[in-house]
């Protein structure tokens, strides 16, 4: 039963990473109706620059410094690239961020080449103890974090005036600009933001028990697209839902592999695929996406 | 479509064709005495080297070009094999088949053999061809599913006598005993499943369990697979991953107080886990098995090697399976081009035979034991290496004694899969 | 255009399209094979996205159904030798029985395809692939597993595809595999495109486009919605398996590494760069994803800037995917809809001109 509980908790923790790279991907789909490919290469810049930074200037600035960079390169993706097509649909839009994120990851993977860049947290290899549960440091402050951020997050969309606007944008983004809202600057404050999730998450994703930095790591991102599929693609709350939900299912499924093996060996990848696949039979439009009620 | 394309599409066509004629083929004729064919002509010998210079295993390939380069560049100086200069044609494959086919129908027509293919599912791909060329293969891998093969030579000994011979070292050093249970973490593919076969072959022999855990080059959190191990209650790990994920393990296995041994296959290692902050939990507890040799052995081979390496590349890192094995796979080449030469035919069939007859190709110590080429089924040695991890030793491994091999190995079939 | 100019036209490139292997060398025989194999998958989804509408990241399992069920149907190894075991049906039946077992596969996915909608279906679909890859690496008894299985030549009424089975000399030049295999790519391709062309302009096509178009007033209008889905996917992954069982021949042997989300990946690009829902634009997507990176490694030496392999510096393969990069980015950002978009607006421009 420890196993078990020891197995989920770590999984919850790990969804939490997940869940705030799929809120990248959620903000920016939300405000511009476009699917970010090029996310995964962000949180590879974001992880790397605090790989190489933070022995010259110490980890804090270095962190700093990687959320300020992938914010800028995500807001430029927007500004220079996806604003001069906003009106193309929606497939040109995704290649088009496919494009730029080849040319970020080949880019960085000539960077990193063999190395494996450690992030240099302070927190390093700790492990805290939870009721018997023994938990890596790393993980449990990206819960917090996560923790904090989406609450945040979610104050700002509901208070703000910025968040109103962006909520108006996703509802109606013609009336929206009609009345007076400036769809680019949403559109730029939504970017940014998902570049600053990518590289929290990035450095979460490559802390301990990671073994740090690799080209490897802008494919993780690709694992929260089952969360955000099976959440619902413009609900922040089911991007949150689907990344504890995918974290769990990840953590048991490989843990669990000898129990499992009959299903073959390695369920742990593509089990998340399957729940979602299972989740959308019920629910096509994930778990709290806005159904589309059509009868004829 | 209008007419103008048809038109324009039509000259295309017209000037690629005339600019690409077929070539004419080589023919096989004499030079001084000795029976040359494609590849080979009176003052060179060519060959092919289809490493992964941008995929998964760039890093690997880089590496192993530096050696290969070091190799070939001294043994030019030094005249060359009988009289001839060996020369490169190298093709990038990105670890994409689709690329190392065409890679490869590039260059099959200028060289003599392959003097280094990476990866298994490349091999796999080019294999058809390459029996029906009747060329050699030396292949940059050493998992035994490849064998039995004609072609292909393997520098020492295969992933599922590394694991055997793991377990015997677990055994004879750290009070593994008959009933006990073993973790064993590994890639899904050739590498990994093949390390799978020789420790579960070891584990029957000695009445011990294996727990597997199966991961994809993707995961780079053990923390399921040590829990995992933990609840099983293992007294060892195998480890036949990558250094990404052996950093994890040991980080992770650490904080969950799973204080066991960890021995791995020899691509586990890369000197570069000693900047990692796992560097500590892998110099306690973490061991290398593999035919390559450490780099701080003393035998002869290793040291040249590692003199010659330090002077042309001051900056470089050597690496066991990197620029050492690619060195090691040149000696091999090199002993069955000569040997092909001694015999007078420097055809594709003369060295791929001059290889065969190779029994007792002693490479000065980069490889463990004489290698012998002569029985396709088999790979040319059983003997390994048994290393541990040392921070201050060149390549981050020092050598525990002297290479052998185990009972169990020595006996052990090859099944195919 | 008048008929004899145009025939004319038609018979000269049939007669350059047979003769070319007499001149390429076995390196562009083998990239051509390889591009043949990708434009009859590439036309498949851009009959999915661009008439139907329907966006799909599964491309590359239905061509990994084509490309093994033909390894398997036609494979004549006895089981446990040198991979699985085969049927060893002959290679023609084989093809046909590999193509319709990716249209079941297609219409298989029919549940998912008619509930989910838009970007969750595309989502979705990537599902597909993982599975695949996942069924690919453990059926070891039917798919070879992480070890791959080879690929049984073709051949046709005992003549086969593959370098001496007979032996054949055509104006001296020898006709091995890859020369043969030309024809049969050649044929293929050019039954893909005419079939999709009638396809598009058919009652069909038109209906499908309506779907696409506005599925509820596709329904208003006494179309079955959920129907033309499903017959929208199996059409399109009955292209994909052809395209899998040339793919599979032009490799000689498979291994389920070549049919992951890469391959999706690479495929959704053809089609967007080429245009969606035009034949020739998915042709012509598919020629310059597939030979670009390939093409490049082969002048790495004689190109400046690029680095020899084995050097330091940016490689052919770097330099590769950075032009495949830049140029999805600067195609899609000046010619939203593709390539066959430009080519639309420059012969309409030139009918305007034409007019003054």
């Amino acid at each position: 039963m420890t196993q078990f509980l020891s197995l989920a908790v770590g999984g919850l923790f790990l969804g939490a990473i997940y869940a705030l790279v799929a809120l990248g991907f959620v903000t920016i789909f939300r405000a511009t109706g476009v699917i970010n490919f090029a996310q995964g290469s962000v949180l590879l810049v974001g992880a790397y620059l605090i790989g190489r930074l933070h022995d010259p200037i110490g980890f804090w600035p270095a962190v700093l410094v990687a959320i300020a960079a992938a914010a800028l390169i995500s807001l430029l993706v927007d500004a220079l690239l996806i604003r001069r097509v906003r009106a193309a649909d929606l497939g040109t839009l995704a290649i088009l961020t496919l494009g730029v994120d080849i040319l970020l990851s080949t880019e960085m993977t000539r960077e990193i080449g063999t190395d494996v860049i450690g992030v240099g947290a302070p927190w390093g290899a700790d492990v805290v103890e939870l009721a018997g549960i023994r938990v890596p440091a790393s993980r449990v402050i990206a819960g917090a974090v996560a923790l904090v951020l989406v609450a945040a997050l979610a104050a700002a969309v509901k208070l703000t005036d910025w968040g109103v606007a962006m909520r108006s944008a996703a509802e109606d983004g013609e009336t929206a600009g009609l009345m007076g809202i400036r769809l680019n600057r949403v559109a730029a404050g939504a970017w940014a933001l998902a570049g600053v999730l990518a590289a929290i998450g990035g450095l979460f994703l490559a802390s301990f028990p990671a073994a740090g930095v690799t080209p490897g790591l802008g494919l993780v991102a690709l694992a929260a697209i089952p969360a955000v599929v099976l959440g619902g693609f413009d609900s922040p709350g089911g991007a949150v839902v689907g990344g504890l939900i995918i974290g769990v299912v990840s953590v048991l499924c490989a843990g669990y592999q000898d129990e499992l093996s009959f299903l073959g060996r390695g369920i742990g990848t593509v089990a998340p695929y399957v729940v979602m696949l299972l989740v959308l039979l019920v629910r096509p439009s994930g778990l709290f996406g806005t159904r589309e009620l059509t009868r004829v | 479509m209008s007419r103008r394309w048809y038109a324009i599409t039509t000259v295309v066509l017209a000037l690629a064709v005339g600019a690409c004629g077929k070539g004419s083929d080589d023919g096989g004729d004499s030079s001084g005495g000795v029976k040359t064919g494609p590849g080979t002509t009176a003052d060179t010998i060519t060959l092919g080297y289809l490493p992964d210079l941008s995929g998964v295993f760039a890093p690997n390939g880089k590496s192993m070009m530096e050696g290969a380069k070091l190799y070939w560049d001294a043994k030019n100086e030094a005249g060359g094999i009988c009289g001839r200069k060996v020369e490169l044609k190298t093709q990038d494959t990105g670890y994409d088949p689709q690329k190392a086919v065409a890679a490869y129908q590039q260059i099959s027509g200028d060289v003599v053999g392959l003097g280094l293919v990476l990866g298994s599912s490349i091999t796999s791909a080019l294999l058809p061809s390459v029996k029906q060329e009747d060329m050699f293969l030396n292949f940059a891998g050493w998992t035994s599913d490849i064998l039995p093969n004609e072609n292909v030579a393997i520098a020492g000994t295969t992933y599922d006598i590394e694991a055997i011979n793991a377990i015997d070292f677990l055994m004879r050093e750290h009070g593994l005993k008959a009933g006990g249970t073993v973790g064993h973490l590994y890639f899904e593919g050739d590498y990994g499943e093949n390390a799978l076969q020789g420790s579960k072959y070891a584990a029957d022999k000695h009445d011990l369990k294996i727990v597997e855990q199966k991961i994809t080059p993707a995961d780079t959190d053990m923390t399921g697979a040590v829990a995992a191990f933990r609840r099983a209650g293992v007294k060892a790990i195998l480890f036949s991953a990558a250094p990404p994920q052996a950093a994890s393990l040991a980080g992770v296995a650490t904080s969950q107080k799973l204080d066991v041994p960890i021995v791995a296959n020899g691509p586990g290692w890369t000197p570069q886990l000693l900047t990692t902050p796992a560097a500590g939990a892998l110099a306690k507890r973490y061991y290398v098995v593999s035919s390559m040799a450490p780099l701080n052995d003393e035998s002869e081979g290793v040291q040249k090697f590692l003199a010659a390496y330090e002077q042309a590349y001051p900056k470089g890192t050597p690496s066991s399976n990197g620029s050492l094995y690619a060195y090691a796979g040149a000696q091999i080449a090199d002993a069955a081009l000569t040997k092909a030469c001694e015999n007078k035919d420097l055809t594709r069939k003369g060295v791929l035979d001059a290889l065969h007859s190779l029994t007792a190709l002693d490479t000065g110590g980069t490889i463990a034991g004489k290698l012998d080429f002569s029985d396709p089924s088999q790979p040319p040695s059983r003997l390994v290496y048994t290393a541990r991890v040392r921070k201050d030793a060149p390549g981050g491994l020092a050598v525990i004694g002297e290479p052998g091999t185990s009972d169990d190995a020595e006996s052990y079939q090859f099944g195919g899969s | 255009m008048s008929r004899a100019p145009r025939a004319a036209v038609a018979v000269g490139v049939v007669v350059v399209v047979a003769a070319l292997p007499l001149y390429l060398e076995s390196f562009w025989l083998q990239t051509a094979l390889f591009s043949m194999g990708a434009i009859v998958a590439a036309i498949g989804l851009t009959l999915l996205v661009g008439i139907a509408g329907q966006l799909s990241l599964a491309h590359a399992f239905f061509v990994a159904v084509g490309a093994y069920g033909y390894a398997f149907l036609a494979g004549t190894e006895a089981a446990g030798e040198d991979g699985p075991a085969g049927l060893g049906l002959p290679p023609l039946l084989a093809l046909v029985g590999a193509v319709a077992l990716a249209g079941v596969a297609g219409a298989l996915f029919s549940p998912i395809s008619g509930r989910v909608r838009g970007i969750y279906l595309g989502l979705a679909s990537l599902g597909l692939v993982f599975l695949g890859q996942h069924v690919l690496q453990n059926a070891t008894s039917v798919t070879g597993g992480y070890e791959g299985v080879a690929v049984e030549p073709f051949g046709l009424a005992g003549f086969g595809f593959s370098d001496s089975d007979p032996d054949l000399t055509i104006f001296d030049v020898p006709y091995g595999r890859l020369e043969r295999l030309w024809y049969l790519g050649a044929v293929l391709v050019a039954l893909a495109v005419w079939y999709g062309r009638n396809l598009v302009r058919s009652r069909p096509g038109r209906a499908l486009a309506t779907v696409r178009d506005g599925e509820i007033a596709a329904a208003v209008h006494g179309i079955d919605v959920v129907r033309y889905k499903a017959a929208a996917f199996t059409v399109s992954s009955m292209y994909a398996g052809l395209g899998g069982v040339l793919t599979a021949l032009a490799f000689g042997r498979i291994v389920p590494e070549s049919f992951g989300f890469l391959l999706s990946i690479d495929f959704l690009v053809m089609v967007v760069i080429g245009g969606a829902g035009s034949v020739g634009g998915a042709a012509a997507g598919a020629v310059f994803v597939t030979a670009l990176p390939l093409v490049l490694n082969h002048y790495s030496g004689s190109l400046p800037l690029l680095a020899e392999p084995g050097g330091g510096g940016i490689g052919a393969s770097e330099a590769s995917r950075f032009v495949y990069g830049a140029a999805i980015v600067a195609v899609l950002l000046f010619a939203r809809d593709g390539l066959s978009g430009l080519v639309r607006r420059s012969q309409s421009r030139e009918v305007k001109e034409s007019l003054i």
